[in-house]
């Protein structure tokens, strides 16, 4: 056994003293990962470094011999069949990815109390599925159950198609941005992908300009552009005018009665169009 | 310091050289279908060639990936990574991203948004005679293309450099309105943005911190200045163009500062991030009409000079003052000040009639923080009690509500036995308060004094949240699940949104019946409720809505791994129900609800991979969906249903399809990892 200075013992031959045991192809996938790159020093199978025991911890007594009927010791293990605790897991990881968790890991729900690094990564796989936009998602709805719902709505992102990703708008680790944005404020992650609403227009809407989630659902909903309410009842939560009374849309209103334009088709868009703001000049009831 | 002199690594299977796979197939789609293309491409019926791939090169020092999915499809996606691991990296990748919406839309109108030869223009869609006759088929579609590039240097353990660029290029064809006084065409647009996207930063890293100073930039511009149409309606029909503004080029350029640091103290954790952006607008505008002889006010200036100031700030901090306890304090801070100047404006009413009544444009600016404090105490080795305080403020300009304040107080038990169960109940409530409701803004807007936009109203929010989830000791399942309600309650509000209502449920099950197969269940439930008052007669409340809108999915799957040592199969279904009830009633009327919005989505999708060689696998996959929907807002609504409205008469959505697919994926390099010799 190598001899940790005042600590646990270390095993004497390294990952050769491992492989002499562990030999099965998921266990050796992680020399397909940017783990186990000998010319990064960084990595645990760089020059130096620990090796497998640079994760799964001091393995010089789980390696010794055992006595007939003595259970082997452990080592730590992540996953599936972990025994240490949450903290315990992600210590070891944290130890080396600290700069890539500092700023939006602590204290949120994915902190180092609550889930573990394993519980989302899988870092002896030569492709992380929580790292790759196709299969993302999954990863994620195993915890966000309701959002896996919610992407399976008439109206949603093409999450379930795995062609965007939770990451799109999300980022887990390195934010200290509301709902772990991407961007400093939900407008400003919005507008990555949909900078025509951004502006400033020279008639704004004073909703668009605050919150989109004011008017649309992002993870998905039963109403056409992800909105959070039928039109035109939607608008008139907020618009009563006088001169354009905020008629009652009923079953009247059908083409079975006398189909009316504020309830049809795109409904008060049928003629506001332009929602989002508008920059012509007469532009302020935008219509233009 | 451990004594590593003996860690030869000598059976470490270290990766050199190439391995790569490619996959090319060929599929068949039996209908056509925008809603099932959406996001795949796959919404034409038709017979699509398709290549997949993916490979890996390295040497001693370097690295270099690729990956190619769905070249054959308008969702193609191909990517190049690579770098000398430690020291730098790059990336240049490629995405299409199909948006299809209706295949079934119709118009009149020509490429230019023109009426067609031979028009007859009316008062009303009924008399549009020559219109069955001028329709033609326009899908209402759209294709957005990505292009991301970067890449990032390290020197040292210290600094790192990063700069990545994307460019998305969205063009196709939308919807918009075309309105004139009480009649409008639903136009189908065509639209053409691109967005360039630039960040840029620098981290110095420390074994207990990180900084960070980044720039990030983005660009927009559009194709088109403006929109110009023909009314199909004789009433208004001008032998000149309506003229709409379009989306205008504008730009956003930010700088942040953010760090972090560890200290020993209580073990906390200090996060911060400063941010400082500016956004702009300065698009020439149009004119206040675009037809001629119409007496228009000159334009009181030629572009907007818009302009939008924004500040953000937040600090974490997070500590162990002592053992079991968990403090947190989080403040954040955003402010948006639009300096857009403020000018009096006299439009001219759809093009036709000058208002001459000026009236200023308003540049809406707010400012918002938020302090959160909670704190967690483990009880015995398995209970924690969480508590927490969360107080929001919105300051506004020009807006009904100048000043809103929300404090939200909640309290949380977790019970954690360790590996195998946790279960969390989570309970608060928030009120939400204004200063006061300015009625002088209500009037300048012409909007019903007791009327309170739901955003801005007083609000009273209580919530419960129970997630659990159990593996059990040596049992091969694992089950979870969630519910979450919450009750909101505008008491105060005459007219607007009274209450709302969201319950949610989910649960799932997942069985791993052996080393090589697996099996799930999912299910999902969501409803959310609303009511609101209304009033035709710009008076007191004389109509109401209620709404019920009702989700529910379920999930079946079972995956099948190396059987007969040759095949790995899977089985998905997928199957979504949606329901949206609207109950209107009037004092003059009574109850009259409208039909219910429905969606009904089956989905089945069965994978085989067949491995015939160490190096070709066969694959196969079947797939069938049907989606049908009940919509009120298309359901029998023609181009001419409406008598002041041309629609584009798109159907609801209603497909029952197969997909059928199948291909050979050859691998170069070794399947299997051998340890080293």
């Amino acid at each position: 056994q190598a001899d940790g200075e005042d600590g646990p013992d270390y095993s004497r031959k390294g990952a050769d003293s491992c492989f002499a045991c562990h030999d099965d192809q998921a266990t050796l996938a992680v020399f397909r990962t940017p783990h186990a790159v000998p010319t990064d020093s960084r990595t645990p199978f760089g020059h130096d470094q620990l090796q497998c025991e640079a994760c799964h911890g001091p393995g010089g007594e789980h390696a010794a011999r055992v006595r007939r009927g003595q259970e082997r010791p452990g080592v730590i293990a992540f996953g599936e069949g972990a025994t240490g605790t949450v903290a315990e897991q992600n210590a070891y990881c944290i130890d080396c990815h600290a700069s890539d968790t500092g700023l939006g890991w602590h204290g949120t729900a994915h902190d180092d109390d609550t889930i573990t690094c394993a519980g989302c990564h899988t870092s002896h796989a030569a492709s992380d599925p929580v790292l790759e936009t196709s299969t993302q998602a999954e990863v994620c709805f195993d915890c966000h159950q309701q959002q896996r719902t919610q992407s399976l709505k008439p109206f949603a992102h093409v999450v379930d198609e795995g062609k965007m990703d939770c990451g799109s708008c999300h980022s887990v680790h390195d934010t200290t941005f509301d709902a772990m944005l991407v961007r400093q404020t939900l407008n400003q992650t919005c507008h990555e992908c949909h900078a025509e609403t951004r502006g400033p227009h020279l008639w704004e809407h004073a909703p668009v300009a605050e919150d989109c989630s004011t008017c649309h659902e992002p993870h998905g909903s039963n109403h056409p552009g992800m909105l959070t309410m039928r039109g035109p009842m939607l608008c008139q939560s907020c618009h009563s005018q006088a001169g354009h009374p905020s008629l009652a849309q009923d079953s009247d209103s059908l083409p079975s009665g006398i189909a009316s334009q504020y309830l049809l088709g795109q409904n008060c868009m049928n003629c506001h169009g332009q929602v989002h703001g508008s920059n012509h000049p007469s532009g302020s009831k935008l219509m233009r | 310091d451990v004594d590593t002199s003996e860690w030869l690594c000598e059976s470490c299977p270290f990766e050199t050289g190439y391995r790569a796979e490619y996959e090319a197939g060929v599929s068949n789609v039996s209908e056509d279908a925008a809603r099932f293309g959406n996001g795949n491409g796959y919404d034409e019926e038709g017979t699509y060639a398709n290549f997949d791939g993916s490979g890996h090169y390295t040497t001693d020092d370097y690295q270099l990936d690729w990956m190619i999915e769905d070249l054959g499809l308008a969702s193609r996606f191909a990517e190049i990574s690579g770098g000398k691991q430690g020291n730098y990296g790059f990336y240049l990748a490629y995405r299409e991203l199909p948006y299809r919406l209706f295949d079934t839309t119709q118009t009149i109108f020509t490429g230019s948004l023109g009426v067609p030869a031979g028009w007859v223009g009316a008062g009303s869609t009924s008399g549009m005679t020559a219109l069955d006759s001028s329709l033609r088929t326009r899908g209402i579609e759209s294709d957005r293309r990505i292009l991301d590039a970067g890449g990032h240097w390290l020197s040292g353990e210290q600094w790192r450099v990063f700069a990545d660029f994307r460019r998305q290029n969205n063009e196709g064809i939308d919807i918009i309105a075309g309105s004139g006084f009480s009649q409008a065409a639903q136009l189908p647009r065509v639209h053409d943005y691109e967005t360039d996207q630039i960040d840029l930063g620098i981290q110095y890293r420390l074994p207990r911190g990180s900084a960070t100073l980044a720039y990030y930039g983005s660009f927009f511009s559009n194709s088109n200045d403006s929109l110009s149409w023909q009314s199909p309606f004789a009433t208004i029909m001008n032998p000149e163009r309506n003229v709409m503004a379009e989306a205008p080029d504008n730009e956003f350029q930010q700088l942040t500062l953010s760090g972090h640091y560890r200290f020993d103290t209580w073990r906390s954790v200090v996060a911060a991030s400063l941010a400082t952006g500016k956004g702009e607008q300065d698009d020439g505008l149009l004119p206040y009409t675009s037809l001629s002889g119409i007496p228009s006010d000159p334009l009181p200036r030629s572009s907007l000079d818009g302009s939008v100031d924004t500040t953000n700030f937040a600090v974490t901090w997070t500590a162990r003052p002592m053992d079991g306890l968990r403090v947190k304090a989080a403040y954040r801070y955003d402010d948006r000040d639009n300096t857009t100047p403020q000018t009096e404006w006299t439009r001219v009413i759809v093009d036709l009639v000058n208002s001459g009544e000026p009236e200023q444009n308003i540049p809406y600016s707010f400012e918002r923080s938020k302090l959160n404090l909670s704190a967690e105490y483990r009880l015995f080795s398995d209970w924690r009690l969480s508590a927490g305080y969360d107080y929001k403020t919105l300051d506004r300009d020009f807006q009904e509500v100048a000043e809103q304040t929300e404090d939200t107080g909640w309290g949380q038990v977790r019970w954690k036995p360790r590996g195998w169960a946790d279960l969390r109940l989570r309970g608060g409530a928030s009120r939400r308060d204004i200063d006061r409701y300015d009625l002088s803004v209500t009037a300048s807007a012409g909007q019903n004094p007791l009327l309170r936009k739901y955003n801005l109203a007083y609000r009273y929010r209580e919530f419960l949240e129970f997630v659990a989830s159990a593996s059990l000791p040596n049992a091969p399942l694992s089950v979870g699940a969630t519910f979450y309600r919450s009750d909101d309650d505008y008491s105060r509000s005459l007219l607007g949104m009274t209450d709302a209502r969201e319950t949610r449920l989910t649960t799932d099950l997942t069985w791993t019946i052996s080393e090589t197969a697996s099996a799930y269940l999912v299910y999902g439930d969501e409803q959310i409720e609303a009511s609101q008052l209304g009033s035709a007669g710009f008076g007191d409340a004389d109509w109401s809505a209620a709404h019920d809108d009702n989700f529910d999915h379920l999930g079946i799957g079972l995956a099948l791994r190396n059987v007969a040592e040759k095949l790995d199969l899977s089985f998905d279904y997928t199957r979504g129900n949606g329901d949206s009830a609207i109950g209107v009633t009037t004092d003059t009327n009574g109850f009259r609800p409208l039909p219910d919005l429905e969606s009904k989505l089956d989905s089945l999708r069965i994978e085989a991979e067949y491995r015939h060689s160490e190096q070709l696998e066969i694959t196969a996959t079947l797939r069938y969906e049907q989606f049908s929907a009940d919509d009120w807002a298309l359901q029998e609504v023609e181009p001419a249903t409406i008598s002041t409205l041309l629609t584009l008469g798109a159907d609801p959505y209603d497909y029952d399809l197969w997909v059928f697919g199948v291909g050979f994926r050859y691998r170069f390099g070794d399947r299997d990892i051998a340890l080293a010799e």
